[in-house]
């Protein structure tokens, strides 16, 4: 069965670098629909780029910064980009280190705005 | 939070799990009911009945399972308004043991479901290779038993000894 996801998050996985792309509940920290590339472990991406997420929207709330539309993860081997807003959804995409994150989070954002 | 264990083995593999997945209480315990370590309750009586409700529950949905899907249900979620409950069974060459964690909104149900996975591993891992007693469990032994934990759980010198009405 096809989500009303899917073809969004092939949208982004088709993007160059990108391993994995999700849409995941804030709440619960697991996943709504995903596509994610051999190797990737789903559930645990979801599970802590969710409750990421979480404290970065609460840290901001509490230092009257107001919401978060993008947040960025650079580590040594990859980047993990969360963008949301959209209720309880938030997207998640884990990249390579090398990925244009410019062009990634123009379509993230355009991604929410069709989750809205 | 400080884990109380009747059986040493398990403490350090629930002490982490406990911290990292940001549990408010966790229990562990046989599926007959018997507890083996607790995190978080402050009372005896709270920790059996929650064991007593967790292993009804658990039995509940293994029957399910099986009817439904021919293989016993691993893993039950209830979601209140603050608090969340998630019960589940561990595997060990000892046999299997459920888990009982509640959380709130410090935590997530994607989180508590990843690092319960590291600490099914981890207690797979370390658990001891005694022989496994298949005695039939009599209710004599179980109250006996059951008094024994509590007591060791709570730090009481004396076995305190809860009796039907």
């Amino acid at each position: 069965m096809t989500s009303p996801f899917a073809s969004m998050l092939e949208g982004l996985t088709r993007q160059r670098g990108v391993r994995a792309s999700l849409v995941v509940s804030e709440r619960d920290g697991v996943i709504v629909d995903a596509s994610v590339r051999f190797g990737q472990d789903g559930d645990r991406v979801a599970a802590l780029a969710a409750a990421m997420y979480r404290k970065a929207r609460l840290s901001s709330r509490a230092a009257r910064l107001g919401a978060v539309s993008f947040l960025q993860l650079d580590a040594e081997r990859g980047r993990i980009c969360a963008a949301g807003g959209a209720g309880d959804l938030v997207i998640v995409v884990v990249t390579d280190p090398s990925a244009n994150v410019g062009l990634l989070r123009m379509e993230m954002l355009k991604t929410l705005e069709r989750l809205a | 939070m400080k884990i109380a264990a009747v059986e040493s083995w398990v403490e350090a593999p629930l002490q982490r799990f406990v911290d990292e997945a940001r549990a408010r209480l966790a229990l562990l315990l046989h599926p007959s009911g018997q507890v083996v370590a607790q995190a978080g309750f402050t009372r005896q009586v709270d920790v059996m009945t929650a064991c007593a409700l967790a292993a009804a529950s658990h039995a509940t949905a293994s029957e399910l399972g099986r009817a439904i899907d021919g293989q016993p249900f691993r893993v039950l979620h209830y979601a209140g308004p603050e608090k969340q409950l998630f019960l589940a069974s561990v595997r060990t060459p000892r046999g299997v043991y459920i888990c009982l964690t509640v959380f709130d909104d410090e935590s997530s149900l994607g989180l508590v479901r990843m690092y319960f996975d590291d600490l099914a591993r981890e207690l797979a891992a370390v658990t001891p290779t005694m022989p496994v007693q298949h005695g039939a469990v009599l209710a004599v032994d179980f109250e006996a038993d059951l008094n024994r934990n509590l007591a060791m759980l709570f730090g009481r010198g004396e076995e305190i000894i809860i009796r039907n009405a």
